[in-house]
Order: structure tokens, then sequence, then C-alpha cells
């Protein structure tokens, strides 16, 4: 290879820079050797690709109490003298994780030390040195140019494979575990079964790692992107990732945009709902017009030229040079006039969407009360109807994911089944109802339900009221009996404890 | 899903008439030949997509909710979907016939009379592009003759009916025929010939009983795979309220039996003791020797129905039962564990029963029948869901009811009425769909039919889009009936122009304002552009609150409207 061809002093420069960002021992000299004009071979990337193996809880969505576990294999890169990237996804609920090298042979005990769901990626580590021995730290691009193509990295059969991908475009798009949009290298490919964590390279560095993979195309975290966020979370200021609340449309119709009194030409994309600050000073509302996002002018596709990667959509700026909680100026066309506002991004948070996408960091939360099954509606939930689960699952519960969280109702707590016993007698037959209200009070947690259940209502019964639409209303339950109940429903069922949140 | 029992085969060969029969229709009406599969679906409405007949188990579903009482199908249809969802999508089976044998066909003559082909040439309208229909279908079912010198037949038999003949039985000629009286809830259609004198020397068949339950039926027929009339036999298998397919939204007292039947014998006569005792009109696919048929009450409502003139349809009450076995409840109420009474759990904003009843009101009793704690009613030796006690009078009339209120028993009567609210969320027949275009917008109620358009796009169910519609039309009325729209309107579709090409928003989308106008009925819709001074109009879609805009230059929409209506061939631009 003509290594003048691949080699730049600003590429070197940033390589520079680079090592200083993740710091090192050894390995530093493997790398200064790479980055210098000279211009080493191709990387022997059997030494920095490195296979990682995953054994995690699902969630059994009809009994939550019960957590089967499964393991898989995805792919990782030696990024650092102890680190190995990867994807997020599988890690969040994981109870073991290995590390292989070479493709083949021993397993090492590996942990988890940091996981992001927002940006998908992780970093895992292990104190075996025997692991680190002889491997070598790959190096990401600092920006991916686009061209005609990659070569995608796997071990297959204890082999490493190195194939053809064709660039396709770069895209924004939200994240595979978060709804953080993010940009993304998206390359067509005939290969089957990609998707985990395969690692995507030219010219002897890292273009990117894969998210997901489709029959003909695979989505690719970008170099740059991942040195970003590994760059703030190493500095010890990684807020997350941020997006913009408001929703927005093209401005592809001048008629509309010159009945907001947009005057000169055509530009910006046009606000439809606002998001959750109300405050005109802080944050776009309805019918807005957006002209300019930090310091880049909005087109009426609602794209923005990006220096590095060409037009791209608009919500890629929260997280192209920024993070969760800064402020980004946002130039509006409001009242007839142009006014520049400072829109303070929001932290993605799953906590804060009425059916959140996914729930970290505890196991799946129920409450068994008297036999009757509750559980917090999340999509996670909804998921338990398997792979088509939007074709399959009830249609009511679903819907909710395209209403917004209220003040007084951020989260939704569903009756998701009966387990048989006296005290329901009656009731064995309803499921999936969405509670309104316990006992009078209402619910939005399974903490509240809780809560609600310890002052029955008068009449020595517990008042259970439903979401008014198509189902049951209402249901009573017997207030003196229900510890006894629900006690005899634990043994009964095989159920570990009564409540878990 | 109920499967409907109409045969829509190619037409078969054979005698010199029946070859005179198919030239003229393949002739005639060349694009059916091309279009047997789509004709197929139209057959069967259990073969149609499933996406269809989930919403139809919906609709169903909101019948057993709304008006029924009790629902014993809610627990199957809440369950985990994917093997309801396979069940529906099954091909409908075959039944194997029983022979008749020689003493029984002797004694089915006196029948065979009585009993017609009905041959059928409908045309349903295109409801995303409803000013225009789709090609001529042909169909054949069966009827047969009762007192009056009148046909009874299903609804679907004759629906979207553009021409209808009538075949006697052994009978070279067509006679044509007209509907008299149709009532598409229950299914059931009276027909008349044009000529009266066409039937003058057949002996009508008489209604008979509700026949008991494994008791021996015969049922008669045109069905596929032969042109003679067709006789199988059957037990009365159970005796239920079941969703009617037709129109998908309302749930009727039914007999389900193992006799044949299959497209074809849809409007047929199922015959115990020469007696009708039932009309045969629908099946289930995937369930084995299973047809269904329309009891004599069903058909003796209805009849009566039509005594006046006009036809008003079954009452539906608007009241929801649950049942009421839970020891701690029926003690809450005050109740003994007695079996006795169901309790209101839901009362329809618009039905009848809210203003008579209360929620936690228990229903002991209701014209007549008891009602037992599981929301059934002991009836003719069946138990079958209490709302039928709800359906039995007419509509305008009252039934009485016994309560328990408050700790004591209370009579009352409960008028009940032909409840039309939920018209555009059942399957509509007859009636053009309403349509308004202005400067290429077409906009036409969001209704039943309308969304089969969406599934035929082979959307997915759960594109965001689709699902809003679902909800505005099937839950948010129920949910929320102060802020459900009276008829809620799309804008179907945008017929391009240079005048609209830059609007983002090209249809299959809910109409929330224009102009500023709140759109409640289609009628809204002009009205907002008629009044508006500005320069603009002004769209909003989706809703309640802020979604997508548009707008688009009102002296323009004026100048282009004409000229979008010539470009597109189309008559009138509204059909209100």
């Amino acid at each position: 290879m003509n290594l003048a061809l691949f080699f730049s002093p600003r590429a070197s420069h940033r390589l520079g820079a680079f090592f200083a960002l993740i710091g090192g021992a050894g390995l530093w000299l493997v790398l200064a050797a790479v980055a210098s004009p000279a211009r080493a071979a191709e990387p022997d990337w059997s030494r920095s690709l490195v296979s990682v193996e995953v054994t995690f809880k699902q969630a059994d969505a009809f009994q939550p109490w019960n957590e089967p576990t499964r393991a898989i294999r995805k792919h990782g890169l030696v990024i650092s003298a102890s680190e190995v990237l990867t994807t997020a996804q599988y890690l969040p609920t994981h109870t073991l994780v290995r590390l292989q090298k070479g493709g083949r042979g021993r397993w090492f005990d590996a942990r988890v030390k940091w996981w992001d769901a927002q940006s998908n990626l992780a970093l895992i580590t292990t104190d075996a040195p025997a692991f680190w021995a002889g491997q070598q730290a790959a190096e990401l691009m600092e920006t991916v140019p686009p061209g005609p193509e990659f070569g995608l990295l796997r071990w297959r059969d204890g082999n490493l494979e190195n194939r053809r991908v064709e660039f396709s475009k770069f895209t924004v798009s939200d994240g595979v575990l978060g709804f953080a949009p993010h940009l993304l290298l998206e390359v067509g490919t005939d290969l089957g079964g990609l998707g985990w964590s395969e690692v995507v390279v030219r010219d002897g560095r890292v273009a990117g790692m894969t998210s997901y993979g489709t029959p003909r195309t695979c989505g690719v975290l970008p170099a740059s992107f991942i040195r970003r966020v590994l760059a703030a979370y190493r500095a010890g200021n990684y807020a997350g990732l941020g997006y913009f609340d408001f929703t927005w449309q093209p401005g592809s119709n001048p008629e509309l945009l010159a009945e907001l009194g947009l005057k000169g030409e055509p530009r910006g994309a046009v606000v439809q709902h606002a998001g959750k600050e109300s405050d005109p000073a802080k944050a776009p509302q309805a019918r807005d017009i957006l002209l300019e996002i930090d310091g880049f002018a909005i087109d009426v596709e609602g794209d923005y030229r990006d220096p590095d990667y060409g037009y791209l959509q608009l919500e890629n700026l929260p997280g192209r040079a920024r993070f969760a909680g800064e402020i980004i100026p946002i130039k509006l066309w409001r009242a007839g006039a142009e006014v520049t506002i400072p829109y303070t991004i929001p932290t993605a948070k799953f906590e804060d969407m009425l059916v959140p996408a996914e729930v970290f960091g505890a196991p799946p939360a129920y409450v068994v009360a008297g036999g009757l099954v509750f559980q917090p509606l999340t999509q996670p939930f909804l998921r338990g109807w398997g792979e088509e689960w939007r074709k399959f699952s009830p249609f009511r519960l679903q819907y909710f994911q395209y209403q917004d969280a209220a003040d007084d109702r951020p989260s939704l707590v569903v009756m998701t089944g009966v387990l048989p016993d006296p005290i329901n007698l009656g009731y064995q037959n309803d499921a999936m109802l969405v509670i309104d209200r316990v006992n009078g009070r209402r619910i939005s947690t399974l903490a509240e339900l809780v809560e609600a259940l310890r002052a029955p209502s008068d009449g020595g019964v517990h008042r259970f009221e439903f979401m008014p639409g198509l189902s049951r209303q209402r249901l009573l339950l017997d207030a003196p009996g229900l510890d006894a109940a629900t006690k005899r429903v634990v043994e009964h069922y095989g159920i570990p404890a009564a409540t878990r949140f | 899903m109920a499967f409907i029992g109409l045969d829509e085969s190619p037409a078969r060969g054979g005698e010199k008439s029946r070859d005179f029969l198919r030239f003229s229709y393949v002739t005639a009406l060349r694009p059916i030949a091309a279009s047997v599969p789509v004709c197929r679906m139209k057959k069967s409405v259990g073969c149609v997509p499933w996406r269809g007949c989930k919403r139809i188990a919906w609709a169903g579903l909101l019948a057993l909710a709304w008006g029924l009482g009790v629902s014993p199908m809610r627990a199957q249809l809440l369950a985990p979907g994917p093997d309801a969802a396979r069940a529906v999508a099954a091909p409908a089976p075959v039944a194997q016939a029983i022979p008749l044998t020689a003493a029984e066909a002797e004694a089915a003559l006196p029948s065979e009379r009585a009993v017609v082909q009905i041959l059928t040439s409908s045309q349903e309208p295109v409801y995303d592009a409803p000013w225009r229909f789709e090609s001529v279908r042909r169909s054949t079912g069966t009827g047969f003759v009762i007192e009056g010198g009148r046909i009874l037949t299903n609804a679907h038999v004759v629906a979207w009916a553009k021409q209808i003949l009538v075949r006697r039985y052994q009978d070279p000629r067509l006679l044509p025929a007209r509907v008299v009286f149709v009532g598409h809830d229950c299914d059931l259609a009276l027909l008349q010939l044009e000529d009266p004198q066409g039937l003058a020397d057949v002996t009508p068949l008489v209604l008979g009983e509700l026949p008991p339950v494994r008791s021996t039926v015969v049922t008669a027929g045109y069905p596929a795979g032969g042109e003679q009339m067709s006789f199988t036999r059957g037990v009365v298998s159970r005796i239920e309220v079941q969703t009617y397919a037709h129109p998908g939204n309302r749930a009727l007292l039914a007999v389900q039996t193992d006799a044949a039947i299959n497209p074809g014998n849809s409007g047929g006569p199922v015959l115990q003791n020469d007696k009708v005792v039932g009309v045969a009109f629908q099946g289930i696919p995937g369930l084995q020797n299973a047809g269904f048929f329309i009891p004599p009450e069903i058909v003796r409502h209805f009849l009566r129905d039509v005594e006046d003139g006009r036809y008003d349809g079954f009452p539906l009450a608007g009241v929801t039962l649950e049942p009421l076995q839970n020891p701690a409840y029926r003690r809450h109420l005050g109740l003994p564990d007695d079996g006795r009474g169901a309790r209101v759990d839901f009362l329809r904003a618009d039905g009848s029963a809210i203003k008579v009843l209360r929620p936690d009101d228990v229903l002991l009793e209701a014209d007549g029948l008891e009602v037992g704690s599981d929301g059934m009613v002991p009836y003719r030796g069946n138990r079958v869901t209490a709302g039928i006690a709800f359906q039995r009078p007419q509509s305008g009339e009252s039934l009485r009811v016994k309560i328990w209120r408050d700790g004591a028993p209370l009579e009352l009567d409960l008028p009940v009425t032909a409840y039309t609210g939920d018209r555009l969320a059942g399957r509509q027949y007859d009636a053009p769909p309403r349509y308004y275009i202005h400067a290429g917008l077409v906009f036409t109620p969001l209704s039943a039919n309308y969304l089969d358009t969406v599934g035929r796009l082979g959307r997915d169910p759960a594109w965001e889009g689709f699902a809003k519609l679902l909800y505005e039309l099937y839950h948010r009325p129920a949910e929320n009936f102060a802020s459900a729209r009276a008829e809620p309107v799309v804008l179907a579709g945008v017929l391009p122009h240079p005048v609209n090409a830059d609007l983002g928003v090209r249809g299959r989308v809910l109409v929330n304002r224009i102009n500023g106008v709140r759109i409640e009925r289609l009628e809204d819709v002009k009205r907002a552009f008629a009044d508006n001074p500005n320069a603009r109009h002004l769209l909003e879609f989706e809703g309640p609150e802020e979604g997508p805009l548009e707008a688009i230059d009102r002296a323009a929409a004026s100048a282009a409207h004409a000229d979008i209506l010539r470009t597109y061939g189309i008559v009138s631009d509204q059909r209100l």
C-alpha cells in the first residue's frame, strides 16, 4: 500500500492527541509506530479484535419474578492497555462476561467497567494479564471519510474474516438501546448475521463498530462518535446524550412558511409541538421556524450541512458537539422576527417517557396482591409478545406509547393478570387493565399502589379502578384477607417475593 | 372470525342455460375473471388479511363491551395475541356433508320449491377514492320464500347489489328482484320479485322455534361445488351470542351446527320438521364442522321491525355487565352469595341505559329473564349472555329490569333504541361514502371501511399513523366521549396538482382543524374552506394537540379546483 495516501501530518497530529487522551503504558510504543509518518503495515487486527461472551438475564413479561438467562457472543475491540470497547447491548442485565482473544482458546473472566444505553457503548476489562499479552490497541478515526468501501472484521469459526462492505450514507438515527439521535454510518452488504459489534475499518484504522444488521445493510457507530463519547467519559464530564424534545416538520411548503410570516427565501423547519419547557424565551414553541441551530443554518428539509459528513438531519445537532445539559443557541423565526434563544439540551432519560422504551438498572418490577399481578407499563413488557409484539400485544397498551406523560400521571401501572385464589374468585380472566385509582388514590407507580393498599376504602374492601375504555372498570378485593391471600398465592405459585420494585 | 357463506366462484358450465349464464356474466363483466382472488376475499370475510379480521375482532369486542353485557370473549382477546391471530388467519375447512337418507330427501321435497338461488351483481365503492367504484362482482347465495311472496336471505348476499336475479328450483328463468328491507346489523334482507306473480305458486316456508341443542337440522341451499340444490344434515351444537361478521360490531344470538354451511349457503333455510329454524349465514375458519345460522328469534324481530314500513334495527342499551362472583364484592353490595345478579360496570355516555342505570347497580332480572352472577340468563335450555334481554324489544320499546341498588331491590323500565352512534366503527353497506374535495385534497369520514383501504396497502398495523386512526375510531369514544368527534374526518389523499404539490401531508391522517375550525363532521370541512377570508387555508392534522400543519393559497386553490376535477375525471367534488 502507498502509505502516503493514508497518512497526513494532520492525521498524525490527531492521533497524537488521541493517544494523550486515552493514556496507557507499553502499548503506546506500538501505536506510536503506527502513527508515524513512515506508516507501518496494515495492523494485525487479530491482536485487536476480541470475542465477548455475555450471559444476561432476560425478562419474562408474564412472570416478572422469573428471569431466565441466555448467553450471546459478540465482538470487542482493544482500545487501550486495559480496555475493550464493545456495544452496550446485552450488558445491562449481565451476570457473566468473558473475553477471548485470537478467536479461539481460553476465555477470560471480565467485568463491565462502563456502559451507556443512549450511545450504546461499553468498556470491558479483565484482571488477567495473560489476556492483554500480545494485544494491540486499535486506532479510532477522528473523522470517518465517506468512501466506496470499508473492511468488516469478525471472528468466524476461529478465523479472522475481513470482508468488504460498501459505503451507503451517513445518517442520523435513534440508538439501538436509546432514543437520543446520533450519527450513524450505514453500509451495504450481503453478509448475513451482522450487528454483533463487528469492527469496520479502512486504511488501517477503525471507522466504527456495528450496532445492528439487516439482510442488506448494517448500522455502524462511527469512530468519531465513539471517540467523543469516550473522551467525555474519561474526562469525567459525560452527562449523557441529549435530544430535542420538541417535534418539527420540514418547511418544504412555502405557503406554510408564508402563513407563519417568514420573510425572504423559504428556509428552516417548522416546530409542530413544543417540548416540556414552556417558556418561549428558553425553548422553541409550536409554529416557530427553526432557522439556525448551533450556528448551522437549517434548510427546508430540516437538514444542516455538516463540515465532515455533508447534509444531516438537524436531530444530530444536540449530540454533534455537545452533551445533555449544555446550552445550544437556536435562532428562530417567531412573530415576524428572528430571535435567538438559549436551549438547554434535555437528557435522554427513559423514565421521562409514559411508556419507557427500556428499564435498566433494576430487575423487572412487580407487585402481587391477593393474586392480582401488577407491573409498570414498559416497552420491555410489551416486547414479551415476541418479535412481532407491535402486531400482537394489546393495542390499547401499545397506544400509550404515543401519548405524553403528564405531571399527574408520569407512568402507568398495569394489572397484567390474575393468579387464581379464592380471594380473587370471579376475576380470573381479567388481564391487561391499566390502573387508574386504588382506594381512591391515583396510581402511577407500584410504590403508590402499595401505599394505597395500606388504606382500604370503606366497607373493608380494596377498590381498584381501571382506565375508562373497553374493559372492566373496577373490582373489589376483601381487605382483611388480603395479606394472608398474598402469602398463600406467593407460596402456591412459587414466587420468590410478593413485591419487587 | 366468521366467514360469510356467499359463493363467488367463477361461473360453472354444464347445461346450456348455465353456459348462457356464464357467457353473459363473463363477457359483460370481464374484469371479474381477472379478479377472482379479490372476489374470494370478499366472499369470505374470514379470508381477508388478518389485519381486517383483527379489526373485526375489535369491533366484536366493542359490540360485546358496549351494549351486550358480559363479554366472555374479552379474556380470549386480551390473552397473548399470536394464537388468536393465527386462528383468524387459518383457512376455512370444508365440512363433510352427511348424505341424506332417501326418506329425508323425500321429506325435504316441499321445501325445495321454496328455496331459491340468488345471483347478485354488486359494486362496492372505493373508500379512499370515494367517487370511484370497484369492478362489478358476481356472487351467489340462497334465499327462501316466506309469507307475502317475499324472499328472506342474508343482507350480505345482496349488499351493494346493482342487480339481483332469482332462480327458482328447477326453473330456467332468471327473475329480477329488489331489496325491500335490509337489516345489516342482523344480516337479514327481504326481497321481492319485480313480478310478484313469479312466486305465486310457491308455498311459503313457515318459521319454527329455536331448535334444542343436540336436535337434528337440515340446511338447504346452493353452495359451491355443484349446480343443484344441496341438503346437508347436522345437529345443533350450541346456542350462544356471536359476533355477526357482516356488520362486524354487533353480537346477536346465533346457533352453531355441524351441518355443512359453505359459500353459497348464505341466506338458505335451516329446517326442522318442515319449519324454518334458522338462516345459514357464517362460519369460523379453523373450526371444523362449525357453521352458524340465525335463529328464529332474530328473524322474527327483523320481520316485526319492518311491519311499519321501516327498519330501525336491534336496540343497543350501551351497558356493560360484569360477572359478580367475587364474595367480597357481593358482600360490599349487600348481596347474598346466591349466584344471582350481574354488576353494571360501564354505561356508554350516549346510550339509553345511562338514563336509568348506574355503575354498580346489580341486574337481577331483565325482560323476565333471571340474570346469574356469571352475567348469563337461562334461555330455552341454554345459558346465554344477559345482553339478549336488551335486544328482544323493538327500538323505542322498554324492557322491565329488576336491579339491586343501595342495598335494596328496585324495578325499572329501561327504554331501548337502535343505536347508530357506532355506525362508522362497523361495516357499512349500500350507501356510498361521503366525501368532499377541495383543491385536490380528498376528505372523507374515518370508518371501518376506510381503514380497510389502509390494510390493503399492506401497512403494518403497528404503523403509528394507522394506530392513531384506530384509536380515534374505536377507543376514543369509549374512553373520552367528550373529546370524540361525531364523525372524524380524514384526509384520504391528495390529487397531485401544482397547487398542492408542496404539501408534505399526503393523506391517511385525521383532520383536526381547518382555518381554526375543529372538524367534527364532513360538513365542517366544506364550511371551513368556504368561510375563510384569509389569503391561505391553514390545515392542522392529528391532534387534539399540535400536529402536522399545512397551508395552501386560497385563491390558487379555488382557481385550480375545477381543473383538478377535470384532470382526474371526477364528476362531483362532494357527496355530503
